[in-house]
Formats: C-alpha cells, sequence, structure tokens
C-alpha cells in the first residue's frame, strides 16, 4: 500500500519525531572499538509489531548477558534493529541498510516467512550469514545448503513438523476429522495448510470450508457464522498472536465458542490471549517451538529474567531470538574469528544445547528442533509432548 | 439458508455502521475543501489511542474514555487544521493528496513513536453477547447501530437548519461567493475539519472493545474502506455515504460468506472501479454537493 513506500521517509525528518536524532548518530559509523554487530531484521510496526518487539527484547537479553559475561573473545555484541514492516519490500530495505549502512557482520531475521524468502537472495548475494529464529515455512530450508542458498542457516522447527504432529493429535486423540480452515493469508498460513492437506487422507480427514483473513482484519463476525453453520469440528487456524484474541472474542459473540476448538498456531497459549476469551480457547491445540510453561531449567531461568528485565512475561518470539543470539555468540566463539566464511562453517558443525534440546544442523541448514504439542485446560497450557519429525526435502 | 442470509446481512450493517460514521466525516471535509483527507483513518486511531490511554493510564470509566478520545483528537485536529487544511483551499489537487499523506505519516508513526508499534490491549466497553430476534452479538455492537443513526439524524438536521451548517454547504458550493457575502471560508473549513476527525474518533473509540486492540497502524485500513464509500455515497453527500457504508458493509459480509474472506478487501476496490467507470458522481446524486 502507497503509506509503506513513503513511511520510511518520515525517518528522516529529524525535527518532526525526533526518531533520526536518536538513531542517527549511533548508526552513523562502524564501530571501532570492535564490536560484533548484529543485524535484527523483524516487524517492528505495522499487524506484525508484536512480534518485533518481542524479537529485539529476546536478542537484546541475549546480548546484555553475553556482555556482562565477557562478550566472545572479549567482544562486545550489539543488536542493532531493521524495521521490514512484515512486508518483503520493506523487509528487504531494511536489510540493505544493516548491510551497507551499518555494516553488521550478521544479520538475524526475519519472523515473518514471506519477509524472510525475500531477504534470503539478498543476504546470499551480500555473503552475509542470514540466521533465521522464527519462520516456519518449509521453503526456506527446502532451498537453503544443499538446496543452494549457502549463507541462510534456520534455528526454527518447520511448519511441515508442526501440520502433521497437529492433525495427528486432533485426529487421533480428540476424533477431529471435519475442518474449516481460518489461516492468515501469508507464506506462513497457506504454507501449514498446504502441509496439511498433504496429511488429511492418512487420518481420513477433509476440510469443509477455507478462508484465509489478511493481516489487520478485525471483522470475523459473517466468516465464524459460515463456519458454525458448516459442519466442522474444529478450526483448522496458522494466524498471528496479535489476531487471535480478536477472533476469539468474536468466536464468542457468534456462538461458535466452546463447540468448536482452534487447532493449529497464533500463541493460543498465551496469557493474555486466553484471558481475552477463556470460553473461545478451552480445548484449543497448538503446536509450538517453544512455550513459557516449558519444564527445563535453561528455561524457566529465561522466562524469570526476561519478566525481570521487561515487566512482561516471554512469548516464543522472545525465546527464539534470545536463543539464536546465544547460539550465534556461540558460533563465533567455535570459529575463533569474526570472519563470516569461518563462523558460517562453525554453524554447520555446531553441537549447541538450546533448552529445547541439542541443535544440530542438517545439511540444508535446518535445525534439528522438536515442536511442542499443548492443549488449553481449564484456562493454561498444558504439555502433551515434544515432537521431532525427519524433513522430507524435495529432490533437487 | 434464508436466516444465515438475514444474519450476514445484520454483519453488513454491523460493519457498515463503523465505515458510516468514519466515512461522512470524510465526505463532508471533500465538500468544503475539495481534497481527499488521506489521514482520516489516522483520526479514528487517534480516538481509539485517546480513550484506551484515558482507561489504562487514568483508569477511567469508558464512556468518559470516549469523550477523551474525542477530545483530544478535536485538539490534534484543530492543530492540523489551522496549520494545514486551511491552507489547502484553493490549492491544487496534489497538494491535498500530498498534504494529508504527510500528515497521516506524521501521525501514525508519532503514536507509534511514543506508544510503541505493538498491539494494545483495550479494556473497556460492552463486549457481552445479547440475543437480539435469534442473532447474537456484542452490546457494543448494538450501541454502533444506535450511535450511527443518531450521528446521521443529527448532520442530516445541521446540514439543513443551523447557520454552520448551511455556511458548509455554501463553502462546498462556491468559496468565492462565501467570500463576497462575508462568510469566513477558513473558519468554515476548520469547523468542518474538526467535526470529520472528531466522528472519526467517535467511530474509533467505539470500535475499538470489539476489536479488541489497538495499535498505531490501526488507521491505514479504515481510509481505504472509506475511500470507495464516499466516491459511491456522491463526494459531499451525507445521506449517500450513508447508504454507501451499508451497502459496502453488506457487500463485504456476503463476500467473505460465499466466496472467501480472503476476497473481502477487494469489494471496495471493485466498488470504487466500477463507479468510477459508471458513476463518477456516485449511487446518489447527479452533482457531488452535500
Amino acid at each position: 500500500m502507497a503509506f509503506h513506500i513513503h513511511r520510511r521517509s518520515l525517518l528522516a525528518m529529524a525535527g518532526i519525531a525526533g526518531a533520526a536524532a536518536v538513531v542517527g548518530p549511533a548508526r552513523a559509523h562502524r564501530a571501532e572499538d570492535g564490536t560484533i554487530r548484529i543485524g535484527l531484521v523483524a516487524p517492528m510496526s505495522g499487524p506484525n509489531a508484536r512480534y518485533g518487539s518481542f524479537s529485539l527484547r529476546g536478542a537484546q537479553l541475549a546480548a546484555k548477558e553475553i556482555n556482562d559475561a565477557g562478550g566472545v573473545g572479549g567482544r562486545k555484541i550489539t543488536i542493532i534493529p531493521g524495521d521490514s514492516q512484515g512486508t518483503p519490500t520493506e523487509g528487504v530495505s531494511a536489510l540493505r541498510r544493516l548491510i551497507e549502512r551499518d555494516k553488521v557482520d550478521y544479520v538475524i531475521g526475519d519472523v515473518t516467512s514471506g519477509v524472510t524468502l525475500a531477504l534470503q537472495p539478498i543476504a546470499e548475494e551480500a555473503n552475509v550469514l542470514l540466521l533465521n529464529a522464527a519462520s516456519s515455512n518449509p521453503t526456506i530450508t527446502y532451498r537453503a545448503g544443499k538446496g543452494g542458498m549457502k549463507w541462510t542457516y534456520r534455528n526454527y522447527p518447520t511448519d511441515e513438523v508442526r501440520a502433521l504432529v497437529v492433525l495427528k493429535y486432533a485426529a487421533e486423540q480428540r476424533k477431529l476429522t471435519k475442518f474449516s480452515v481460518l489461516s492468515v493469508d501469508s507464506d506462513y498460513g497457506r504454507g501449514a495448510i498446504a502441509f496439511t492437506k498433504k496429511y488429511l487422507p492418512r487420518f481420513n480427514a477433509s476440510i469443509v470450508t477455507e478462508d484465509y483473513y489478511k493481516e489487520g482484519e478485525v471483522d470475523f463476525r459473517s466468516v465464524l457464522a459460515k463456519i458454525r453453520d458448516s459442519g466442522a469440528q474444529g478450526i483448522l487456524m496458522y494466524g498471528l498472536a496479535d489476531t487471535t484474541p480478536i477472533i476469539a472474542r468474536q468466536m464468542i459473540e457468534t456462538g461458535v465458542a466452546g463447540k468448536l476448538p482452534l487447532i493449529g498456531n497464533g500463541e493460543f497459549n498465551a496469557e493474555v490471549t486466553i484471558k481475552a476469551a477463556p470460553r473461545a480457547l478451552e480445548g484449543a491445540i497448538e503446536a509450538a517451538a517453544w512455550l513459557p510453561a516449558w519444564d527445563n531449567p535453561r528455561s524457566k531461568a529465561f522466562v524469570a529474567k526476561f519478566a525481570a528485565e521487561y515487566r512482561e512475561s516471554a512469548n516464543n518470539h522472545a525465546y527464539v531470538h534470545w536463543e539464536t543470539t546465544h547460539l550465534l555468540a556461540k558460533g563465533v566463539a567455535a570459529a575463533g574469528s569474526v570472519d563470516r566464511l569461518k563462523v558460517r562453517d562453525a554453524l554447520s558443525s555446531i553441537k549447541y544445547e538450546s533448552a529445547m534440546g541439542e541443535v544440530t544442523f542438517d545439511d540444508h541448514n535446518q535445525a534439528r528442533l522438536p515442536m511442542v504439542l499443548l492443549q488449553i485446560e481449564n484456562g493454561a497450557p498444558s504439555i502433551k509432548g515434544a515432537v521431532s519429525g525427519e524433513i522430507e526435502y524435495p529432490r533437487t | 439458508m434464508f436466516w444465515t442470509l438475514v444474519e450476514q446481512v445484520l454483519n453488513g450493517i454491523v460493519s457498515g455502521s463503523v465505515y458510516a460514521i468514519v466515512a461522512v466525516g470524510m465526505t463532508m471535509i471533500f465538500g468544503v475543501l475539495r481534497a481527499i483527507n488521506f489521514a482520516h483513518g489516522e483520526y479514528y486511531m487517534l480516538g481509539a489511542f485517546g480513550a484506551w490511554v484515558a482507561v489504562e493510564y487514568i483508569d477511567l470509566p469508558y464512556p468518559a474514555a470516549v469523550v477523551i478520545g474525542i477530545l483530544v483528537t478535536a485538539l490534534i485536529a484543530l492543530a492540523v487544521g489551522w496549520l494545514i487544511m486551511q491552507r489547502i483551499v484553493g490549492a491544487t489537487a496534489e497538494t491535498g493528496v500530498l498534504a494529508t499523506l504527510g500528515v497521516a505519516l506524521v501521525l501514525q508513526n508519532a503514536v507509534i513513536f511514543i506508544f510503541g508499534g505493538s498491539y494494545k490491549y483495550f479494556n473497556g466497553g460492552y463486549i457481552e453477547p445479547v440475543t437480539i430476534f435469534g442473532f447474537m452479538l456484542a452490546e457494543q455492537r448494538v450501541l454502533i447501530i444506535i450511535v450511527c443513526v443518531l450521528v446521521f439524524l443529527a448532520l442530516e438536521a445541521m446540514v439543513k437548519l443551523t447557520w454552520a451548517g448551511k455556511a458548509m454547504r455554501a463553502v462546498s458550493q462556491n468559496p468565492l461567493c462565501c467570500e463576497v457575502v462575508g462568510i469566513d471560508v477558513g473558519k468554515v473549513v476548520l469547523q468542518t475539519f474538526a467535526l470529520g476527525a472528531c466522528l472519526a474518533a467517535l467511530s474509533g473509540a467505539l470500535t475499538a472493545p470489539v476489536n479488541v486492540t489497538v495499535y498505531g497502524g490501526m488507521g491505514e485500513i479504515i481510509t481505504f474502506k472509506t475511500l470507495p464509500i464516499i466516491i459511491m455515497g456522491g463526494l459531499g453527500n451525507v445521506r449517500g455515504t450513508f447508504f454507501a457504508a451499508m451497502i459496502l458493509g453488506v457487500a463485504e459480509s456476503l463476500v467473505a460468506t460465499y466466496i472467501g474472506l480472503q476476497y473481502r478487501d477487494t469489494v471496495g476496490f471493485a466498488t470504487l472501479m466500477l463507479v468510477l467507470m459508471w458513476r463518477p458522481h456516485g449511487l446518489f446524486s447527479t452533482r457531488a454537493r452535500f
């Protein structure tokens, strides 16, 4: 939309918001004190801004911890944010600015799959390591490593695993076989449904209605009324965390709540989401890369630290960016150098102990990570297990 | 089948009411200024944000928060009107587009700069569902429909009966003659602009409880929904805007039901193109006037 193109120019008008005055001098020249500069491309504004804000806080917390412990080989880490606004074009310009103007050493990003897919060729061209921490569309690593893009790594489980895990649980444990789709209209939302369709016959399940919502959509009454009358037993939703409470509240309004559970992903387990519409979230099934209730000492310590630092409970995106920043620092330490190529090679052979288990990368630069399956019971997430699946890469 | 249709038409009227209150302000501003106010959705956002600040930081009850939201927006609108909108009178069309687009960017990013870009939960309003004629909807939505009807009745009366309303119509017809007979065009522009912005703010503050969250970029989508409505309604036509908003709301609802939610936003743009091709003066009048 027209606004996106011009929005950036606002930053240039230093006097108006004062934004440039704050950001400008800090970024103007490359630090000569030998700090390690990590760019973070994430949606800091727009309908995905929640993800960006949590991602940045997670990464900054990790940087602070690393720096407090003496840095990496004596070098401090700085996180330099770039706003993708959740759109590929803005993401690409943010990445270019980070590489060319801010002279970052490595980049972590983006959250949304659509933007990450657009960032990949830019990072590849510039020979800059792009370490993704939060995009789940399988294509990203189908085409990484052996698939072609040598500079993309992903420390996040994919929707292929997620779609199968979720569908299996819904069909076998909850005996749900007729679904309505209400996913976000993006590479993530549509991708996850495409993989769900691949596994439908295995569970004798079917899709009765299929709708995708635009980012920023607030009116779901019509589509929910249709779903309510469609004979579906559950709503397959791979959606945006910020939209979930809006839909959930309208599920109560339209009489869907308590009848059809939400199944998929979209921070169904977040406290604020459940609080906004407890009746609609009860019984929801979700597969997430991480959740605050995950029982692991490292994870628990992170939850406590994050809450102490920001007075807000951590979410999935805060965790994955925190963990990925630590992982990258370990990679730099293992390489014994800030050289991009050496760090890249170090990542390929790294064995990193994360809160979700040991992380190693396969030949497509995809981390082997589990998905946590959970169900909302009595207003709180109850963990049903963590499932890792082998990824079947398409033959190239 | 039939009851599904009735329910979906009702859903359309609910969304149409939200659009109508925003759009009528935009159409009136066009009437006196001959400029599309591309920042109009931002006043909707400011109204919602003002109410959110009142609820969250000052702990005011919801009705008071709505008033605060409108007052804050009125102050900002008066400043924008005095600094920018008054200078657009008689300027070229591009001036209006550039100026209002600029205002939109500044307002939107100022809010993001101050409060951050993330979604904020709006705790207020009357969100419990009630059943009316067998259909469930939140009490707040009933309130929105009632307020919408009242706003339009009041506006109709104002532009027909009051001196200020007559002055608005006069300026929309011929600013030069107004100056000759002693109507202060600048003042009328400022008043109309502030009134339009306040109506958008009212809509924002009323919708926030059912939309659950508020965020800096929320106005953008509303501006793009409003544009086809005011063109369909006949630029500057208050009554036409009301019906155009309802038509768009119902059409969107039916598309979401029978075709797919992903095509919902195409309705507005498709209507815009069709109207511009066959009825450039809108559906309800032959000439763009109040």
